[in-house]
């Protein structure tokens, strides 16, 4: 899936390859290193050599006997520097390299028909070195550009699939890392250290919503989607853990309408708004503040709400990876299906407001 | 010998329990003279108490922890409290900033305890500024957190209840604020006012550019002061443009006023 859909305007019509084709991108050498460090496959050496022989062979059982052992020579001369070539441009397949190589074959072309004047006499020898010559050189010509063309496309899409491979992988692991957040980690176990030291009748609920936090937090990572009532849960426990520690500045609510409870999202949706809400709501206040927590259904489009009784939304779209890494799994699972809007609350905290449409838009119409 | 003061601040009830229960083990003879909720709280306290160690912890509302080190400056040593995952630790480890992890270790907390013992037998009288480097290091943090951090609250309008009616007043026209009992009075262009909002976190909300403080009860808009007179060792005043009102300047503050 690639960002942007394809624009609708015709592309222009690149002349510049009529007189030196070849494949428009540029590899960095640190993508050469990344997606083409590997030597063409035996199969397709192979197959080359064949499907070489099988046209020389024909050709030299034409050439007259006093002309073979030059021709011979010249098609072992030919092949080998071709062979070469194409390795080198197989390494680095560019437009700059192919124009060379193909005005080298040119060149050398050339110094062989002046050679063959000066040292050959014979006419029949003369037609036969210059045409195997000629039909080698076009041959070469195609070869090269064929290498370089198929090459350079083989290396584009593994560096796209590499590129795509990584994205996913960042994003799991942001996910993982937003989730497990070690700074709330510690903080909740040195609390629940200090409590069981001291005998602190909170010690027991503060490691039942933790334990309960981690049960229900880790399967989020291999799933792609999970049902809300599932992942609220998880939320719960947290903001269980957060109140304990807080004490009384943090009051929560959780309400959602049971066929919202149902509805499947990205995993860690919810946790994460949830999260910015305590984080950004209501620890940097220093009388606290509320959490609710709302669903519902209607008419299949599904709400979900996070408010807090906070400062506000900031100013500028300044939005952490935690809510941008949200944004990008909504809309890799529903695409613009899903909207996810921060705005201020009249009381003067802030909303977080995520809402489905229905995959058939049955809700759009009205 | 006077044993050695310090102040704890955590937002959270937990941590600071801990740690208080880690230093009486670490530091028996040292006297906590004051605990602290928030950062607003933790610098008023170290105002009112003046502690020679100062344990903060780095995310606190009103102030953060960085916040509050800044305006110590080096008066007291700054030892930080602060969760695994902090990303301040990263600059931390390559400064020479004293700081100790939650949970709190104390294996950990001796080491930081020895280094504070250590530099305060090497001070002698009140501690020099906070060392150039270190300075810099905290207000770089400083930009960091508050850049990662909702809208800022810049004061712009102070709403005052006088008799009947509430009067508005525009913080540009302040001269200065001085707490007074349960008050704070605002003295301002076209007269005073009292109101509710504690001077302490009335700081928290004043663009530091334009508003100093100068005393633990004193927050005064410097564009308003005409001269600073030192009256005799340790004590300074404050006059102001066109008022005949004298305002103190606390030993802390007067750092303010050296002369070029």
């Amino acid at each position: 899936m690639t960002p942007g859909a394809t624009s609708r305007q015709r592309e222009p019509i690149d002349w510049s390859q009529l007189w030196a084709p070849g494949p428009r991108r540029v590899f960095t050498a640190e993508e050469l290193a990344r997606a083409g460090g590997d030597a063409p496959s035996r199969t397709l050496v192979v197959m080359v050599a064949i499907n070489l022989a099988l046209l020389v062979f024909p050709v030299l059982q034409a050439v007259p006997p006093e002309a073979l052992p030059r021709v011979s020579a010249l098609v072992i001369g030919v092949a080998v520097a071709a062979f070469t070539q194409a390795l080198r441009l197989w390494r680095r397949p560019s437009r700059k390299a192919l124009l060379l190589h193909s005005w080298f074959g040119l060149l050398a072309y050339w110094a062989f028909v002046f050679a063959l004047r000066w040292r050959v006499d014979d006419p029949v020898q003369r037609r036969w070195v210059l045409g195997v010559g000629g039909a080698a050189l076009v041959l070469c010509m195609v070869g090269f550009w064929f290498v370089t063309v198929y090459r350079a496309h083989q290396i584009e899409a593994r560096l796209r699939e590499l590129d795509e491979r990584q994205r996913v992988a960042d994003m799991a692991r942001q996910l993982a890392a937003a989730q497990i957040q070690p700074h709330f980690l510690f903080n909740s176990l040195a609390a629940l250290e200090h409590w069981v030291q001291a005998k602190d009748d909170r010690a027991a609920p503060m490691l039942s919503a933790l334990t309960g936090f981690l049960r229900a937090t880790l399967p989020l990572f291999d799933r792609r989607l999970l049902r809300l009532g599932d992942e609220a849960k998880a939320a719960e426990r947290y903001l269980e853990v957060m109140r304990l520690r807080l004490g009384p500045r943090l009051r929560f609510s959780v309400e959602l309408a049971p066929d919202a409870a149902e509805a499947m999202l990205p995993p860690g949706v919810l946790l994460t708004l949830v999260e910015n809400a305590v984080e950004h709501g209501i620890v940097p206040q220093v009388s606290g503040g509320e959490v609710v927590v709302r669903s519902w259904m209607d008419d299949k489009e599904m709400t979900l709400e996070v408010s807090d009784t906070g400062q506000g939304p900031p100013d500028e779209v300044a939005e952490g990876t935690g809510l941008s890494n949200t944004r990008a799994r909504l809309q890799q699972a529903f695409g613009t299906r899903a909207r996810l809007h921060l705005c201020g609350t009249p009381e003067g905290g802030c909303v977080a407001r995520l809402t489905i449409a229905p995959a058939d838009g049955s809700a759009m119409k009205g | 010998m006077s044993p050695v003061t310090a102040l704890i601040a955590d937002d959270e009830e937990a941590p600071r329990g801990q740690l208080r229960a880690a230093l009486a083990q670490a530091w028996p003879d040292l006297r906590i003279v004051a605990e602290a909720v928030n950062g607003v709280d933790a610098w008023d306290a170290f105002l009112e108490h003046e502690p020679q160690v100062c344990f903060l912890d780095i995310r606190m509302p009103g102030l953060t922890g960085i916040d509050v080190a800044r305006r110590i400056d080096g008066q007291a040593q700054v030892v930080f409290v602060t969760a695994y995952g902090d990303h301040a630790l990263a600059a931390f480890d390559a400064g020479a900033v004293d700081y100790v992890l939650k949970p709190v270790d104390s294996v950990r907390l001796g080491q930081a305890v020895q280094r504070v013992q250590t530099r305060l037998a090497q001070a002698r009288g009140p501690g020099e500024p906070a060392a150039a480097d270190l300075a810099a290091l905290l207000s770089r943090l400083a930009g960091e957190m508050s850049a990662g951090q909702r809208r800022s609250t810049t004061l712009e309008v102070i709403q005052a209840g006088v008799g009947k009616e509430v009067r508005l007043i525009r913080v540009d026209e302040v001269v200065y604020f001085e707490s007074d009992a349960r008050y704070t009075r605002v003295v301002h262009d076209g007269g005073e006012a009292l109101i509710r909002t504690p001077l302490k976190e009335l700081l928290a909300q004043l663009d530091p550019q334009r508003f100093w403080q100068v005393h633990r009860s004193v927050i005064v808009a410097h564009r308003h002061v005409a001269t600073a007179v030192r009256v005799d060792e340790g004590n300074m005043h404050l006059t102001l443009r066109g008022r005949p009102e004298k305002l103190p300047v606390s030993r802390h503050f007067q750092g303010l006023f050296k002369g070029q």
